[in-house]
Formats: structure tokens, sequence, C-alpha cells
């Protein structure tokens, strides 16, 4: 082969490689046209949601004051560690391992929160722990570069000043569930957001919530802003002003001490509710923060059961404060007249039983207002006779018992009246005669709430007139732009002179001697009111123990003539209401007094006083 | 020599279109670089780079001035010298994100490897320009070559930059093309390839599996390793046809692109500069390689154009794959784009390449 030919042989080579190049380099501008000039919108659009990111503000929820306009519940400042997955360059178990040395969590618990929203956007923070302590900010704040994908997000948590104070009343604060998810009253709720969970929280949640804001911000990869876009301000929630006097409050709480008890007091003319206490109580700042799985379970598990709202939701044997609503009713039906009297021996026996009255040696010959002062059962026993079970129901029940008061709180019990046709129906049983002369004095099946007991002991006291109890005025909530229905009033047939022969008893049960319930009484303020001293189940059966002891009753209120105050005390397994109950409803009517009078003393215990203060509100307003 | 810079007919000779293209492209890179690190903590990304072209230009008129045949004289010491190198940084070496391939020099951390490829070029123009006559290559001709590169690559491979080593190939791919295969040896390699590529990834390192799975499927894990291929597709498209001008690209400033002034450099010009400074830059590199060419072709001796060829098909090779790479056409590898990439050893080499290049159109003339 010559060399001219070798040469041109191969530049000839060198000419396809040439094409070659070319072809690929034209492969190359194709793939860019692809990209910048066909799909450049889809990439433009990517591009946005990589840089920018809508981060939600959240609203402070409403704060609660009491009528006086002392705080009961606000908001603070808080702190949760939150775990962005979107742009982590990480994988999950390797950030959560990281992470676990430095906050005192453990992997798996924070694994178990991924996997539970591990279905959400991965730009949706997840929150990793809550209410973080100033340790753990440091943290991630140290860390920021290494743990990129890894913020702190604050959130304005509930704040309840007093503690348990009032607690069952106001209620607790949580992350919706999916179950509330599910239903109409949670519909416009999203995963993640506080709602009010029990008490006038979840009742006035609609109230209470604000609206979120958000602000879309730019971030960089590692998740930091760079700058804002555009914001939408958080609007705080409405304030609910509530009927409670924290100071009537805290007399009823301080007098009951260790008792399983609940007191309620209610303005008969207004039916606003002033106190309100059913102990042993629970810290709802507890719930404000994710409750931990110990904490609640000594919670649910305890056996005097601290949830349990005991004002409404557990219904008791009235005993002998039964016995003015079986007076008026007898009164009213006219199988009893004013005039009568009977004969106690201590005992009377009737249908072949034989019943007790408390005092053994009996009272002897006793009329109407005696038999009520010194609660004499055997004159109730001849009452409930003559009236029978079917009247005494139909009385029981216009007067305001056995039947859900209305009261603004949730999961308010009935308690139960008992009639022969609901034992038909519910025993599918007939009914004993024997078994009236036991309701006559509050027994048997008869069971009402502590809250029917105020409710109407105030609408008897007021003539026959039943005011919906409530915590919030609807007018206060139709200012504020939402609807509202109006107080409900119900008001039955009595006449003036069986009021006016009750009450004269009852007052006679607080001032005369003999009557069963002077440690009720407040010099000057006319408390009129009725023991009871209930039997609880067992203790017929001669059981001895502290759980069989008696339940203590006192139901008073006060002036006796057109009262502006009722109040129902009951304390569990306690031993007589005049022992037991009625000191505690004193101390609800001496504070009352007192403020009327102008004596009051500002209350000493630190959270109350902590209360009153109004400590302002950080995360609020 | 040197002495050519003095002589008129050196800078009459001089290919001054290949130096204003190359400059044209450092002026790019710079100023993309620049853009790329202005907000980060270390600000020297510039000036480094800059100071680097600098040199680069500097020793393109060395090498260009040296005749290459006396380069060709002296190459077996160079090529010894090379591999001692190689052994050296093999055994004393820094290891730099996974692969033991860095020197430190007086403060100065390099890449040899990087210049290596020059020599080897070298040397294989010498080997293959030693006999005239053959229409094609004997088999012991084909083996003695893949030894002269293979031994530099083998050593490179060792350090763990298989990237890097890679690169050597297309030279010895096109000396051989131009040189002359029989068509059966072609097939008869081509299927030794296809046999070796099974073998061979059992000793792929697990990062480098990696790689090529995320080539294969980017979306199977966008959060790990097709991060970086999804990002630098969104910064290049969201660019669309003018770029979201210099300094303005989201991708780029908000940190979403990775190793942005290194390997991805090239999708912050398509993010910023869009679609046409893609093609101008792109223009540019393919300008380089179609007009060296043309100096091949022209050169005065086939050593002129082994070594002219050998360059071309390494730069163009480094095109391809990190201009490929960016739009997801090739897997991820830290090989940089010649003249654009940040990195002092990537960017010396390419001008060196480039001295080289006019070096060999300068001497056509010569008798």
């Amino acid at each position: 082969m010559r060399q001219r030919e070798e040469q041109e042989l191969l530049r000839s080579r060198i000419r396809s490689l040439c094409y070659g190049m070319v072809a690929a380099l034209l492969v190359l501008v194709f793939g860019f046209w692809n990209h910048q000039m066909v799909y450049s919108s889809y990439y433009r659009d990517r591009a946005e949601e990589n840089r920018v990111r809508e981060v939600p503000l959240i609203a402070p929820r409403g704060r609660i004051f009491d009528r006086y306009g002392r705080l009961l519940a606000d908001n603070r400042p808080s702190y949760n560690i939150v775990f962005t997955r979107e742009n982590s360059p990480h994988a999950i178990e390797q950030t959560l391992a990281l992470l676990s040395d430095g906050i005192d969590m453990t992997v798996d618990e924070m694994q178990e929160r991924v996997e539970r929203r591990k279905r959400e956007p991965k730009f949706r923070p997840i929150v990793l722990k809550e209410d973080v302590s100033v340790a753990d900010i440091a943290f991630v704040k140290a860390h920021r570069f290494e743990l990129p994908e890894i913020s702190v997000e604050d959130q304005p948590r509930r704040r309840y000043p007093g503690g348990e104070l009032a607690a069952h009343a106001l209620g607790y604060v949580g992350e919706v569930n999916e179950t509330e998810l599910a239903t109409r009253e949670f519909a416009d709720f999203k995963a993640g957001d506080q709602v009010g969970k029990a008490g006038l929280e979840r009742v006035y949640n609609r109230v209470l919530r604000g609206k979120d804001g958000f602000k879309r911000v730019i971030v960089n990869t590692q998740g930091r802003e760079m700058g804002q876009l555009e914001a939408e301000e958080p609007i705080a929630g409405n304030d609910l002003h509530t009927t409670i006097d924290l100071d009537l409050q805290e007399a009823a709480e301080e007098a009951i001490g260790d008792y399983a008890a609940s007191v309620v007091a209610l303005d008969p003319h207004t039916g606003e509710v002033l106190a309100y206490v059913s102990k042993p109580s629970f810290d709802p700042n507890l719930f404000a923060t994710r409750i931990s799985g110990p904490e609640w379970r000594s919670l649910i598990t305890d056996p005097r059961k601290p949830l349990q709202n005991r004002v409404i939701q557990s219904h008791f044997s009235p005993g002998s404060v039964f016995k003015v609503f079986m007076a008026s009713a007898g009164l009213e039906a006219a199988t009893l007249s004013p005039l009568q009297t009977a004969f106690c021996p201590g005992h009377a026996t009737f249908y072949g039983h034989t019943f007790a009255c408390d005092k053994r040696s009996g009272h002897g010959t006793i009329g109407l207002h005696d038999a009520i002062m010194m609660s004499c059962n055997v004159f109730f026993y001849n009452v409930g006779k003559d009236l029978g079970i079917d009247q005494i129901s139909h009385f029981a029940t216009m007067m305001g018992l056995g039947r859900k008061t209305g009261i603004d709180l949730p999961n308010e019990d009935p308690g139960l009246i008992p009639s022969a046709e609901w034992k038909r129906k519910a025993m599918k049983a007939a009914w004993y005669p024997g078994e009236t002369i036991s309701v006559s004095i509050g027994q048997g099946y008869v069971s009402i709430t502590p809250i029917q007991a105020a409710y109407a002991m105030g609408g008897l006291a007021m003539g026959g007139r039943l005011k919906q109890p409530h915590f919030v005025a609807p007018e206060a909530l139709r200012k504020a732009g939402f609807t509202a229905g109006e107080v409900y009033v119900e008001e039955y047939p009595i006449h003036e002179s069986t009021v006016d022969i009750v009450t004269k008893a009852m007052w006679s049960v607080v001032h005369e001697p003999g009557g069963t319930g002077s440690k009720a009484k407040v010099v000057g303020f006319d408390v009129a009111g009725k023991t009871g001293t209930a039997q609880v189940v067992g203790k017929q059966a001669g059981l001895k123990g502290k759980q069989y002891e008696d339940n203590a009753w006192f139901v008073g209120f006060a002036p006796y003539r057109n009262p502006e105050i009722v109040v129902a005390a009951m304390v569990e397994n306690a031993g007589h209401g005049g022992t037991f109950a009625a000191p505690i409803t004193h101390a609800v009517f001496e504070t009352y007094y007192k403020k009327k009078m102008g004596t009051f003393e500002q209350s000493a215990t630190p959270e109350v006083a902590q209360a009153v203060r109004g400590v302002p509100n950080p995360g609020g307003r | 020599m040197v002495n050519a810079l003095r002589t008129h007919r050196f800078w009459k000779d001089f290919d001054w279109l290949l130096l204003a293209a190359a400059v044209a492209l450092s002026v790019i890179s710079l100023t993309e670089i620049y853009s790329s690190t202005m907000n980060s903590q270390t600000d020297t990304y510039f000036t480094r780079q800059f100071a680097w072209v600098v040199v680069g230009i500097v020793s393109l008129f060395i090498v260009a001035s040296i005749d290459y045949h006396r380069l060709s004289e002296h190459i077996p010491w160079i090529y010894l010298g090379a591999v001692v190198i190689l052994l050296y940084t093999l055994i004393f070496g820094k290891t730099v994100s996974g692969s033991k391939s860095w020197v430190s020099v007086g403060g100065m951390s390099f890449q040899p490897s990087e210049m290596i490829k020059m020599v080897v070029v070298v040397a294989l123009a010498r080997y293959l320009s030693e006999w005239h006559g053959e229409r094609y290559m004997s088999l012991a001709q084909i083996v003695k070559a893949g030894v002269v590169c293979g031994v530099p690559v083998l050593l490179i491979v060792l350090q763990g930059d298989l990237g890097t080593s890679l690169t050597f190939l297309p030279a010895l791919a096109v000396g051989i093309f131009i040189r002359g295969v029989r068509p059966v040896a072609l097939v008869s390699l081509f299927l030794c390839f296809l046999l070796v590529l099974p073998v061979s990834w059992l000793f792929l390192k697990d990062y480098q599996k990696d790689r090529i799975t995320t080539f294969l499927h980017p979306e199977l894990d966008p959060q790990g390793r097709g991060y970086q291929i999804i990002q630098s597709k969104i910064a290049i498209g969201s660019g669309g046809f003018w770029g979201k001008g210099l300094f303005n690209g989201t991708q780029n400033q908000l940190g979403f692109l990775p190793t942005r002034h290194t390997d991805f450099i090239f999708s912050v010009v398509g993010e910023e500069l869009g679609f046409l400074g893609v093609m101008i830059t792109l223009g540019l590199l393919a300008f380089i390689i179609l007009r060296s060419i043309y100096n091949a072709q022209t050169a005065r001796d086939n050593l002129g154009m082994f070594i002219v060829m050998g360059i071309v098909g390494i730069y163009f090779f480094h095109i391809i794959e990190n201009v490929g790479m960016v739009i997801g056409f090739m897997p991820v590898t830290g090989i940089p784009l010649p003249f654009m990439s940040y990195g002092g050893s990537s960017v010396l080499t390419a001008f060196i390449a480039l001295g080289l290049v006019i070096n060999v159109r300068r001497c056509r003339y010569v008798n």
C-alpha cells in the first residue's frame, strides 16, 4: 500500500468517526430541545414545587374566662420537632437514629409516628416530639446542617393556669383522631388539628377555634427559609366568657377535701352555673401536650375515676333529698294534706315488710313540717303509699328529675325516675307496691345526677320555674356572630302554698333545733335546704367497708324567699348528709354572701391567685 | 523548543480560533462557577478557577511551542515517570470521595491521572505511527497498543477511580479504529466486551452499581440516588429557551442542584442561560472537536494525526458523558466537562491538550 493510499484510508476512517460524533451531538441537542422547549412548563412547575413551601400558621384558640373576666384557659408558646421527608438526604431510619440520641426519644416511638402519617404528602411535616425543651431545640439548631430535614415548628398550646380547677367544666383539648374526623362534628378539621375533646372546650369548639393561616415561603434544599412570597395571618378564636365564679369554685373545691364528690351551684333565676366541681379531678394541661401512655393509663385505671364528670354523668339515689319533691307531689296531688300527721315508732310495716326510720326511737306523732325538718322516713312512707308510683313519677319528672337538664356539656346522663310502665318495659316485671315505699325516701330505683338535684331544687324554690343550666349565655355567642338558641325555660303548675310549705320546712332544716342541716347555715343569709343520706347498693346486704358508706347529700338555696343561688353537694361514701355535704354548701353560700356584702377577701391558694391575676396570653393575641 | 515563541512563524500559524473558543468557554464557565458558589461559605472557587485558567493558557503556549516530535522522542521516559507517579499515588495518595487518586504537592492537591491522559495519548500515537502500509492491525499490535494504554488505566482503577480510567479508553478505541481493525476482530472485540461486562459487575463497588441502576431507573429512589438526575433535569427543563437569567436559577441558587460547580455545571448553564446558552456552549465544544479533527486530517504525519485524534476521542467522550448525564441520557459518573467544570487538574489538562492540538497544526508545513 502506497503512503498516499494509506493516508486516504486513514482520513476516510476519521471522516466516518466525525459523522458518528456529529450524530451523537445531535442526539444531545434533541435531548435539550425536548427538556427545555417541549416539556419546559412541566419542569418549571417542578422547580416551583421544589422552592415554594406552604407553612401553616396555627391560630391560637380563644381564651376562656370566668364571669368577672378572670382567666381559666389561654395559650402559651410551645415548639414541636418536625420531620419533613421531602428532599431529606437520609433514609428515614438514618434520620431517626441520628436524632434519637439528641432529643431523648427512641427510634421506635418516632418510627411509629412517621408510620401513622406516611401516606400524607412528603412535604407535610410530621411531628416527632411535642412541646420540646430548650435543650431539644438547641440540639436541632446545632445540627441543622447535618439534619436539614428536621426543624422546629411553633404551635400555641393550651394552658389552664388553675390546673385541676373546674377541669370537668372546661374539659381539655387534644389532636383530633381518625374516628372523630369521620363525624359531622369535626367535619371541617384536618389531621393534626387541636380540637376540644371534652367539656366546654368541646361544646364551644366552633367558637374557640381560630382560623389557621399560612405563608408561602421560598426554601433552599435544606428546607431553610430564604424569603416569603405571601402570607395569610391566622385569626385567633373567639374568647369564651363563662358564668363560673372563680371564688365560689375555689370555695367548693377547698371544702371538699379528699372525698370523691360533686358540687354544683346555679343561679335559679337565670340558670347560670356559678360553680361546678367533680372530684377527684385531673390536670387538663396534661392533654394539651400529647398525653403520655403511662399518664393516660393511670388516669383511666384510677379506681377513683378522675375523668368521670360526676356532676352530670354519675347518678345516685337522692335519699332524703327526694322527700322535698315527695311532699310537693303529695300536696299538688292532694293525697297529702298540709295538716296531716303520722305516728313514727321508728319503723313501719307495709305489705308485710318492715321499713325503718333513721331515728330508731321514733319521732312520735309528726306533721309535714317536722317530717321534712327531721327527715322522718315513716311519714314519707305514707306519703308515697298514698301517691302511688305513677303519680310520684309524674310529679318528679315534671319537677325536673330523671331527665337531662340540657346543660351545655357533652354526655349528660338522664338518671332515672321509675314508673310501673318503665319497670314493665325495662325489667319485664310488674311493679311491687313495696317498691313505692323505698322510692318515697329516695331509695330503690330512683336515681338522679347532682346537676338535676340543683336544677329541680332551684325550679321548686322559684315557684315551678326551671331554667336550663348553662355556662355561656346565648346572647354573648350571638354577639360574636354565632347562631345560638335561647336558654330554655320550663314552667310547671304548682300552688304558691305548696312552695311556701316546703321551703319553710327547708329553712327549718337549717335553722331550727332538731333540723338535720344546721351546718349549712350562714348568718344573715336565710339558707334553706334538705339533707340526704343515701344507702349505696351492698350496705343492705351487711357488707362493710369504705365503699359501702352512705352517700351524703345536701341540696339548698338562699335566701329562702326569691333565692339567688342553689347549691347541690354530693359526697360519695362519706356518711351523713348533714355532717359531710352541708358544710361544703356552707362554704359556697358563705363566700357568695360575703361577696354580696362586700366583705370577701381574695382567695389565697396559689393556682387560683395565679388564675385571677390573669397572666398575659403570649400565644394568643 | 520554547524559543519557537520568539519566531514570527509560531504566531502566524497559531490556531487562534481554537484558543478563542476555549477562552469563550472559560468565560461562561467562570461566570457560572461564580453564580453557583456565590451563596456558599467559601467564595474562593471563582478566583482559584480563574488562576487555573491563566495557568492553563500559559501552559497551552508552552506545550504548543515544543515540537511534538521532540515530545515523542522522550515519551518512553515520560511514560515511565507517569507510571511511577501513579504507583506513588496508589501508595501515598489522598482519598477523596472514595478514590485514592489525589496527591499533595506543596500544599496543592492534584489529580495526576488527569494529566497522564496526555502522556498516554502521545505514547499511543507514537506506537500507532511506527509502521506503515498495513490495512489492518494484527492481533499482536492491538494487544501491544492495549498494554500501552492499559497499564496506567489499571493503576487508576486500582486507585478506585473508575470514572477517570474510563476516559483513557476512547483514545485507544479511536486510535485502533483509525489504524484499522478487521471487521471480524471488531465483532470478536465486541463479543469479548459483552462477556467481560457481567464479570466486571462483580468487581464494581456498591456505589458504582448504584449509579448504574439509578441511571436505568432514576424514579425508583427520588430521595436518594436518583435525586441528582431528577434535580438536574428539573433545572435544565425549567430554564426554557431564554433561561431564568444569570444568578437567577432557583435550582442552582437554592442548592437543589448537586455538585453544581463541578460535574453538574452544565445544568446551571441550562437553567440560567436556557436552550440558547446550551446551544452556544455545546456549539463551542463541538467547534473545538470538529476543528481538531480538521487539524488531524491536515497533520504533517501520522504521529501528529494520532495525537490529535487521541485527544479528540478523550474529550468527545467527556462531553458526551457529562452533557448526556445532566439530562439523564448517561449514567452519573464524576467525569468533568472540559473547560467548564470547576477543578484545576481538569482545566489545566484541557488547555494542555488544546496546546498539543495547536502544536500539531503549527507544525503541518514544517518540512
